[in-house]
């Protein structure tokens, strides 16, 4: 049961808060959050590279000795690539697809955004966390999803697509019943 | 008030009437109330065998994993022997939970409160200052073990029992075991799981998950119907059968007077869908070379001929069990994935549904594969599984709103009293020539098995009415 993938190494130059490139890369990420909020999940998908590579591993509950190990990647919460995720927006987006209809209203809540370069020109590692807000049907209790989000974002003309994202989330058990909304 | 022939609630309703046996109906109150619940933590989940997780999870001496009995927390130990320990997760001195984490590998489980100090068999070693013998002289060491459970290891798959003096595992299977061997016991090298299980709440009675899972055919049609649209079953072409799901709903189910639930679903069609071949012109060996059951590669085959019976591979080859449940709280799920280029992958789940009081579950779900596959068909099996089922399952994600909305509607003053009704019913029996033993019926999906599930509920809830 061994770790099959690895994050991004975070080895590049820190890209500088306020620069044109992390404006941009916020810009984006902002942007992103507001698609998925909308529920604009075809308009979404066109900010995915065709190299996507989509997972949000497991958390466990280790001793701080052994916290390398409380990030589980073997079995994850998503496995995905960008076939997969293309095919999750066409079944969202069709008839039948009751775990988000009606859909939850959700809030991305998008901050510590750190931008590194990587040995590619066009491609940064960025990492920021997310708060997801989700309330369903007339409950009156949010559910909350904490994580890091660990990307690759590549320049594409004057914008950007994610070609990599790693989701650390918060929690061993997760405490939302589905994660039918992406992170 | 307990009797021994009858448990009364509170308000003086008996358990046995919730379950109306003549008109196979059970009142929604038995989903939220608080008093039902704790007694089934006691007569469910205190005396049945209860699934716990896979062996391969703790290969090593000294590793451990800690899981759920119902309310309680377990510690699951592989000792120096190689035997399975399973441990209540409750130091004997003042009750602090000894194993604080979810898994590791340690000889000595040592409480962090008075550290008193516990072998992976559950023996206490003793406590710190020993001349002190902070444990006392009035009960000796060999009372103030780890509190431990019967254990059994089916397939690999880990069961346990607070019930140690009751019925074997095998007992508990009964009839039903014909069955899951075909699915547990096919190699000689077993199962494994491909990662530790997801887990993750649901606000729902555990029995909502339970009894669906025990066999809920006809929900497939119209809660999941998502996968004739644009899932695996779509319509793919002017000629092919697709976008009606009601061909998967043909079989033959098995119910057990012990609960456990098969679906057996006709292969013919899949064959013929999938190998263009006719399945009634090929013999047994015929067909399980052109399409293997789900997760079994051909190679593996010569070791599935060897392990089962003729009547198993008939069986698996015509009607494989494909889902299903195992009393109380377990779901199996033995599935084909078809693929672009028109092949299938296999995809083997185990769900657990965990009560967390009487509107809350926690759905712990284990992905596995025979351990001789190759690994790059594991990772397909792994990603596409995650991919359905599960957490994000793309399959399972339509199941998180019902189950709660059950369990809000059970909490009504009204909606305790509506009844879940159990009222579509087999009429034809068994179909000719079936090998395997139970309570057996063909056809399209019907209510029998989970009516089942529900009699042998009443049953242990009442002390065995």
């Amino acid at each position: 049961m061994e770790a099959v993938q690895t994050t991004p190494a975070f080895t590049g130059q820190r890209v500088r808060l306020g620069s044109e490139t992390y404006n941009g890369i916020v810009e984006f990420l902002y942007d992103e959050a507001d698609l998925l909020d909308q529920i604009k999940l075809k308009e979404w998908g066109a900010l995915l590279a065709p190299d996507l590579v989509y997972t949000v591993p497991q958390r466990a509950t280790r001793l701080l000795a052994e916290q390398a190990q409380t990030v589980v990647r073997s079995v994850m919460h998503y496995d995905d690539n960008y076939r997969s995720v293309m095919g999750r927006i066409m079944r969202a987006t069709g008839k039948s697809a009751w775990a988000e209809d009606p859909p939850s209203r959700t809030r991305r809540l998008v901050t510590n955004v750190r931008v590194d370069t990587t040995a590619n020109a066009d491609e940064f590692a960025v990492r920021s966390y997310l708060l997801l807000t989700r309330s369903r049907f007339n409950h009156d209790e949010y559910d909350l999803v904490s994580c890091e989000r660990r990307d690759i974002v590549r320049r594409s003309g004057d914008s950007f697509l994610l070609a990599r994202r790693e989701v650390i989330i918060d929690q061993a058990v997760i405490g939302t019943p589905n994660l039918a909304v992406f992170l | 008030m307990l009797t021994k022939t009858s448990t009364v609630l509170a308000d003086g309703t008996k358990i046995e009437d919730l379950v109306k046996v003549d008109t196979r109906e059970v009142h929604l109150r038995a989903l939220s109330d608080p008093e039902i619940y704790e007694l089934e933590m006691q007569r469910i989940f205190g005396k049945t065998w209860v699934f716990l997780g896979h062996e391969s999870e703790i290969p090593n001496s000294g590793d451990f994993i800690v899981r759920d009995i119902g309310s309680d927390s377990v510690i699951v130990t592989r000792e120096k022997s190689g035997e399975v320990n399973v441990l209540l997760n409750v130091c004997p001195h003042r009750g602090m939970r000894v194993a604080v984490v979810d898994a590791g590998n340690t000889q000595i489980h040592k409480c962090i409160y008075h550290g008193w100090a516990f072998r992976p068999n559950g023996d206490f070693i003793g406590a710190p200052v020993e001349r002190e013998t902070m444990h006392g002289k009035i009960l000796p060491k060999d009372k103030l073990g780890l509190q431990k459970a019967r254990v059994t290891l089916y397939g690999g798959l880990i069961f346990a029992t607070w019930n140690i003096d009751g019925p074997s595992f095998d007992e508990f299977l009964g009839d039903a075991k014909w069955y899951y061997d075909i699915l547990f016991c096919r190699t000689d090298n077993g199962l494994e799981v491909l990662g530790p299980p997801q887990r993750f709440i649901v606000r729902a009675n555990w029995k909502a998950a339970g009894e669906q899972s025990a066999a809920d055919g006809f929900h497939t049609l119209t809660l999941h119907r998502w996968l004739g649209e644009v899932g695996a079953y779509a319509k793919k072409g002017p000629n092919e059968e697709g976008a009606d799901l009601s061909p998967e709903m043909i079989g033959v189910e098995i119910s057990s007077p012990h609960g456990h639930a098969l679906r057996c679903i006709d292969l013919a069609r899949k064959i013929r869908r999938i190998t263009g071949l006719e399945p009634n012109d090929l013999s047994v060996d015929q067909r399980l070379e052109a399409l293997p059951p789900a997760g079994l590669t051909r190679d593996l085959i010569p070791q599935l001929k060897r392990r089962l019976s003729a009547g198993q591979l008939e069986c698996q080859t015509s009607m494989p069990p494909q889902v299903g449940g195992i009393f109380p709280n377990v779901l199996f799920g033995y599935v084909y994935i078809p693929q672009a280029d028109g092949t299938v992958v296999g995809s083997m789940t185990l769900h657990a549904y965990v009560p967390r009081g009487p509107d809350k579950l926690e759905f712990v779900n284990w992905i596995l594969a025979e351990k001789d596959t190759p690994a790059e068909l594991k990772e397909k099996m792994r990603q596409q599984t995650t991919q359905l089922f599960g957490t994000s399952g793309m399959v399972e994600q339509d199941d998180s709103d019902t189950w709660p909305h059950i369990t809000q509607a059970a909490k009504g003053a009204q909606g305790r009293n509506i009844t879940m009704k159990y009222q579509a019913i087999y009429e034809k029996g068994k179909p000719e020539g079936w090998p395997g033993p139970g309570i057996v019926n063909e056809g399209f999906t019907k209510d029998d098995t989970q009516w089942h599930w529900w009699m042998y509920w009443r049953e242990l809830m009442t002390g065995g009415i």
